[in-house]
């Protein structure tokens, strides 16, 4: 199991379309995906999970992945969420 | 996940049904609640403290003020401050008991909320108990849905994309009620009763995929939601496996632990055609019969073996007579 902490630095913070962006990826792997955000600890595949989180610009979340491929899968979550998400 | 209370939430959520009224200030607003009980201070008056535990806050009532009437002014100042110094999360005064200005003044000092109310201490006692229990009892995010099929709280998961929503949606849709789609937060109430709830901003809505988010209070109504429900079966959505084991007779219940809480765990192996809608309602059916007594396998089991030994029994008259030349 890997544990990693960032900052989400996006205009408005993780709305519909960021997350969709975190299912998408996140849906790509074996590997169990995690983020936590205010104590609250959401799967990363599941877009109703990410949104509740409703993380502001500026927050730091940490990203937990776990399983078979979980060091490319922490790769990737962190390289869409370092880029904005591709948006901006 | 909530470690802790702060006196405000305590105050703002309370504050009205317990009658509470600030007696010095809000100045102690943001200590800390950790621990689901509360203290009657009674051997702490009379000097001792061997077993004081600062975490819980103290009530007063009727017989700690009697007691306090007894003492001098100097001998309640000293009491209180070792109180106060202690840091207790606040201070509750019920039956409205009145004390010497000087306790406030303590309070102030060492910025500790002091409330009183007109309730009696015993009453007090329950309700706070059953409210911090509540709010701090042990819980978890668990990514499932949970729905109500005839008063049956079945909580479904399986992996991302099997399915747990569009499940979810035909049961609505066959008049059950939808606690939470997707994420479910658990809460452990009891030693054996789960509660499961859904989130503030989740709402009742769903994902479909291919649709989208939509709202199932405004589509079905009050009919088809419900805010809580007591976690009462484990659906477990599985693809099916050509070599997998599944559960054939089901005479032998399968637990599975949630919040150190062993709850009923069906796994379901799915494949398209495979009406999982009926299949839940008949879980929830057989779960209901179960809870009143009545286990079908293991009653089937009991029948098949009655039959068995009769037929044996049968068998050895049979021999008996057969060989019987007299």
């Amino acid at each position: 199991m890997i544990k990693e902490e960032i900052t989400i630095k996006n205009k408005h913070g993780i709305h519909t379309r960021p997350a969709t962006v975190i299912v998408e990826t996140a849906s790509n792997f074996e590997s169990e995906i995690f983020l936590t955000y205010n104590g609250e600890k959401s799967n990363a595949k599941s877009i109703m999970g990410i949104l509740i989180l409703a993380v502001e610009p500026g927050a730091t979340v940490e990203l937990e992945t776990s399983g078979s491929d979980e060091k490319e899968a922490m790769k990737q979550m962190l390289h869409i969420i370092k880029n904005n998400f591709f948006m901006e | 996940m909530t470690e802790y209370l702060t006196v405000e939430k305590l105050f703002n959520e309370n504050g009205k049904n317990l009658q509470l009224e600030i007696i010095n200030s809000k100045i102690g607003f943001e200590r800390k609640i950790n621990v689901p009980k509360v203290d009657r201070p009674g051997l702490e008056l009379t000097g001792f403290w061997k077993y004081f535990k600062k975490e819980r806050m103290p009530i007063f009532g009727i017989k700690e003020k009697t007691y306090l009437d007894t003492l001098s002014l100097e001998r309640i100042e000293i009491i209180f401050e070792k109180f106060f110094q202690e840091g207790i999360p606040c201070a509750i005064f019920a039956h409205k008991i009145k004390l010497p200005d000087i306790v406030a003044e303590l309070a102030n000092k060492y910025k500790i909320t002091l409330f009183e109310t007109q309730m009696l201490t015993s009453d007090l006692i329950h309700f706070l108990l059953d409210y911090l229990r509540w709010q701090l009892a042990p819980r978890l995010n668990v990514h499932g849905t949970l729905v109500d099929v005839y008063g049956v709280g079945l909580l479904i998961t399986g992996r991302s994309g099997i399915g747990k929503s569009e499940i979810a949606l035909d049961l609505i849709e066959r008049g059950h009620r939808l606690i939470s789609d997707d994420s479910v937060r658990i809460i452990k109430r009891s030693d054996n009763v789960l509660i499961g709830a859904g989130h503030e901003l989740l709402g009742h809505h769903l994902e479909i995929r291919g649709i989208g988010i939509i709202n199932i209070a405004k589509m079905y109504g009050v009919r088809g939601i419900r805010k809580r429900k007591r976690i009462e079966v484990q659906v477990e959505l599985d693809d099916w496996k050509s070599g997998g084991k599944y559960e054939r007779v089901g005479s032998k219940e399968v637990y599975k632990n949630i919040l150190g809480v062993p709850v009923p765990n069906i796994q379901l192996p799915i494949f398209p055609g495979k009406n999982i809608t009926v299949i839940c309602e008949t879980i929830a059916l057989n779960q209901m019969l179960k809870t009143f007594g009545n286990n079908s396998a293991q009653e089937f089991e009991k029948m098949l073996e009655l039959q068995i030994q009769q037929k044996l029994k049968l068998k050895k008259i049979n021999n008996y007579l057969e060989t019987d030349f007299e």
